[in-house]
């Protein structure tokens, strides 16, 4: 009963591209690879639908990244000089590096945060080993310092200790995870695009928290029985010989991240017109969304998914696209009113396609 | 020590099955058992160990089961010991490729649940705490037996567990005097008779015939729009569903799936998830509004698309589900309510509204932070500094005696965090019978609004029991979920009679739910006019109730729930002319504020009950 390294997954999960329907939330998680700026996405939704498994098989479809070998931040080699140093024992620091670094590709890490995690365990603590036999204060990163440069994803979001959830945020939005313990201090790299799931019957989510998700999914129970029949089968299938299938799947999985690489590539140079910039700032209005993080979000969405189909340049399907995803959780609540967000937001988003012609490319 | 085999537990046809199928099939994940108390559940869980392969391990979880304890962690008097760090496993790790037992799976602490979920999920116990992070892969089977007037098992728990049986408590003669003759002298004591070898060895041939079963398209399609007709919740419940049938054909023997099997699947993964009765017209329609019309993702891609259905093979999906959904209707209770998880569905506790706060509630678990107004654990302290020790001491400036006491510092000091539901449960007994019952509902209906808005802040939870016609009836189970309330209270009937006394009773056995949940803030809110004119136990044969016998049991209720010391307000809603005072002596008997408000807005209830 020894245990196994948390690196090395005992079998593969389950493909990414065989995983049936729920293709909002499947789009809400490549539109983040391919911008992480847009701020992670929160999956609500029925039980057994697929929400774990989805999050899981990302990793696969994921192009590698390059990392310093063996840096427990994952920090690419340019990083590595200007980086404030890690406060080693005694006073010395770490910047002794050779300016040539060994460099090895690792798959995007995709960190589960386990629902009792201590505090320590997320944000790293001095290594317990190395105090008792050395008498030595060395700092042992925790999950954030593995999550950088990748996906931190918690299940039952909802569920989470309100003191962990604090410390997040706090770290999500600045980027930098900062640890003062027993007399060394330590300051690194934490970006990572935070993935939560959950189901609102259990409990709704804090404001801050829900705020502070780029994107919402709604996942729901798959009604077509037709599909629901091919669920089983490829569960089955998988069950049976996970790896088989996973080989079987390879051909799409290549698929799926050569055209997520070539996205990744062109987001930043896809062209955004000032037409559609104005409408999707008159759509967030017309919502009454408070602040300007529904605009920035869905701006940044629909060029995301515009770099995913391959296109230089925003249309206004692609704003049609991301919507939902980018506004439902920002429009004010109210308990006990019967209009669903989500028709709000096609009503809105129809109002402004029948005033103008879309102002597409 | 004596224990029963599983031969020797009478009685409980359904949950054997149901268990001689996860035997066969481990990845059923595990059975939920309901029963009420004295039903033997627990003795044929644990007689379910002899049915196992010699060293499976049967570990059985204690409800209040700490973190630790579970997942594992440091070992720190091993750590100290050999100047390494030493990892002790937990339980689930030790559960592998056997049985974790959980009796009274209903009460099992919410954090701990969540663990057993995960372990169950994943198949590995992820250990991320002290420190310390490692991963023990294991597969077992969870069994959870529970009483389900204790309350109702996480929804998300059930989920995760293949199989559901819903037990009824056992009254026949002949089967009780079985139950003693057995328990006087079990079948280990009677070599001829023991059957518990034979049923090892047929789990075995079923095992090895598992993988040579086959199954239809057909018969998956008619089990998902069985599923789909019985309004169940989610896909992973297909999956179940067709494991549980080919482990039926397994342990048959057989190298193919029949109705009878189907049946059994739709009987032991299906039915308990029902939440509606049969309503064939959703597998009717082609696909789902939300499906119709998928965005232009690009994640699809086309050997997604399902492939063509065989036309014309006999017997059809449709006729497959009609024989199966017919089958199972005769064990559909006439009120769906009563099956025991459509109302787990519907009134499920989960973990909301539950906080870990620094006062009160259960002790769980020590976390880092200034001894400020907060309670101080000692030992997690003591612990805490205890690894720096040599490092401390070397590094302090030498002073005689101090190299003798531990060094503590200020962020060894660890706090108490105690779990507890926060914030009020406000329970709404509303009178919905007669000519103002209309408003008296909406405005309930807006303070509720009103409160849960709040809530977030409050953390406050909300039920609604409306009492009118024949019997009160819970609409709305304790929840904060807006969305919920919303939808639970779209339709409001009104009208009728006024069962009274029902309603008290219904709002006593909620608050005493909630009470076994940690909720100990409850605040009953009483709309009525006091008049009450339907018994608690109606007369077959007489029309009209005797009064007296009305007024009697609510007085008894009344004096019930004020000496359960739960806080009350009646808020009496006669117009004034016409009140002949019940309200106020309804508010005298709970010991209860009264309020008097003929036209009772929900600003203004919100204000009397919640300043």
């Amino acid at each position: 009963m020894s245990p196994n390294s948390a690196a090395s997954p005992l079998a593969p999960p389950f493909p990414f591209t065989a995983i049936v329907g729920q293709d909002e939330m499947k789009l809400c998680l490549l539109l983040n690879v391919i911008d992480p700026r847009i701020g992670g996405v929160l999956v609500m939704g029925h039980r057994g639908t697929g929400k774990s498994t989805t999050v899981r098989a990302l990793a696969a479809v994921l192009p590698r990244i390059t990392r310093v070998a063996g840096d427990p931040y994952n920090r690419p080699p340019e990083e590595m000089h200007d980086a404030p140093p890690t406060a080693g024992a005694n006073g010395h620091t770490e910047r002794s590096h050779t300016p040539k670094l060994k460099t090895e590709r690792i798959p995007v890490p995709v960190v589960d945060l386990p629902l009792g995690a201590t505090e320590d365990r997320v944000c790293g603590t001095i290594d317990i080993e190395q105090a008792l036999t050395r008498g030595v204060k060395a700092f042992e990163p925790g999950l954030l310092a593995q999550a950088n440069r990748g996906f931190l994803y918690i299940d039952e979001v909802n569920l989470l200790d309100d003191h962990l959830v604090d410390v997040l945020l706090d770290v999500a939005a600045s980027g930098w995870n900062v640890v003062e313990r027993e007399g060394i201090s330590v300051r690194h790299p934490a970006r990572f695009v935070l993935v939560g799931s959950g189901n609102p019957e259990e409990g709704d989510l804090r404001p801050q928290l829900l705020d502070r998700f780029g994107l919402h999914a709604r996942i729901t129970t798959i009604t077509d029985v037709a599909l629901r029949v091919e669920i089983v089968k490829r569960r089955r299938a998988f069950d049976a010989d996970p790896f088989a299938f996973s080989a079987a799947w390879e051909k799409e999985q290549r698929a799926l991240r050569t055209r997520i690489t070539r996205a990744q590539k062109a987001v930043s140079a896809v062209d955004l017109p000032d037409p559609i910039l104005n409408r999707i700032a008159e759509l967030c209005m017309n919502l009454g969304i408070d602040g300007h993080r529904g605009e920035l979000t869905l701006a940044r969405a629909a060029a995301a998914h515009a770099a995913l189909h391959g296109r230089a340049r925003v249309v206004w399907p692609d704003v049609i696209a991301v919507a939902p995803a980018c506004l439902r959780h920002r429009l004010r609540r109210d308990p006990l009113e019967t209009v669903d967000s989500d028709e709000k937001i096609e009503r809105a988003l129809s109002k402004l396609t029948l005033d103008a012609p879309a102002p597409s490319a | 020590m004596n224990r029963l085999s599983f031969d020797d537990v009478v009685g409980m046809e359904r949950a054997k099955q149901a268990l001689l199928l996860l035997a066969v099939d481990p990845s059923l994940a595990g059975l939920a058992l309901a029963a009420p108390v004295g039903s033997g559940k627990s003795t044929l869980a644990r007689a379910f160990a002899s049915l196992l392969p010699a060293g499976a391990p049967f570990v059985e979880l204690p409800i209040n089961v700490t973190e630790d304890r579970l997942i594992g962690g440091l070992d720190l008097e091993a750590t100290l010991a050999r100047g390494e760090r030493v990892i002790e496993p937990g339980l689930l790790a030790r559960a592998h490729s056997g049985v974790v037992y959980v009796d009274s799976l209903n009460l099992l602490d919410a954090g701990a649940a969540a663990h057993v979920m995960d372990a169950l999920a994943r198949g590995v116990v992820r250990v991320e705490r002290d420190g310390v992070s490692a991963v023990y892969p294991t597969h077992f089977m969870l069994i959870g037996t529970f009483d389900p007037s204790d309350g109702p098992v996480a929804g998300s728990l059930l989920d995760r567990l293949g199989l559901i049986v819903a037990l009824s408590a056992q009254s026949d003669v002949h089967r009780r005097q079985e139950v003693v003759r057995r328990n006087v002298r079990p079948a280990s004591d009677r070599p001829d008779e023991n059957g518990d070898d034979m049923l090892r060895a047929l789990i075995e041939l079923a095992r090895k015939q598992l993988p040579h079963v086959a199954i239809l398209d057909e018969q998956i399609e008619a089990l998902a729009r069985a599923a789909l007709s019985l309004g169940v919740e989610g896909n992973r419940v297909d999956v179940f569903a067709v494991k549980a049938a080919l482990a039926s054909a397994a342990l048959a023997g057989r190298a193919d799936v029949t109705e009878a099997d189907l049946e059994i699947a739709a009987k032991l993964v299906l039915l308990p998830r029902a939440t509606r009765p049969p309503q064939p017209t959703a597998a009717e329609q082609p696909s789902q509004p939300s499906q119709a019309a998928p965005p232009p993702d690009g994640a699809r891609d086309p050997a997604e698309t399902p492939e063509e259905k065989s036309p014309d093979q006999t017997p059809t999906p449709e006729h497959i589900e009609e024989l199966l959904l017919s089958a199972i209707e005769t064990e559909l209770p006439a009120e769906l309510t009563q099956l025991p998880f459509a109302v787990q569905r519907r009134g499920k506790t989960g973990s909301r509204g539950i906080a870990l706060n620094d006062r009160r509630g259960r002790y769980v678990r020590a976390v880092p932070g200034a001894p400020r107004g907060r309670k101080i654990a000692l030992l997690p302290t003591l612990l805490a500094a205890a690894p720096w020790q040599t490092l401390r001491r070397a590094q302090q400036p030498a002073n005689g005696h101090s190299a003798s006491r531990v060094v503590l510092r200020k962020e060894d000091v660890r706090v108490k965090r105690f779990r507890d539901k926060a914030g009020t449960l406000f329970i709404f007994v509303v009178d919905a019978s007669g000519s103002m019952a209309l408003n008296r509902m909406r405005e309930a209906k807006g303070t509720v609004a009103r409160l849960l808005r709040s809530a977030y802040v409050h953390r406050d939870q909300v039920a609604l029991i409306a009492f009118r016609g024949p019997a009160a009836q819970l609409l709305l189970p304790p929840s904060s979920s807006p969305d919920r309330a919303r939808r639970e209270l779209d339709v409001l009937p009104t009208g009728g009679g006024t069962p009274l006394a029902s309603a008290l009773w219904l709002a006593w056995q909620t608050a005493r739910q909630a009470r076994t949940r940690g909720i100990h803030n409850i605040t009953l809110v009483l709309l009525t006019d006091g008049r009450a004119n339907v018994s608690l136990h109606p007369h077959p044969d007489e029309r009209s109730a005797d009064k007296e016998q009305i007024q009697n049991e609510i007085h008894q209720l009344a004096r019930c729930i004020a000496a359960d010391r739960l806080n009350a307000v009646v808020i009496d809603t006669q117009a004034g002319y016409l009140s002949r005072g019940e309200a106020r002596a309804l508010a005298g008997d709970l010991n209860a504020r009264y309020v008097y408000l003929p036209n009772a807005r929900a600003h203004q209830i919100t204000e009397v009950i919640a300043p």
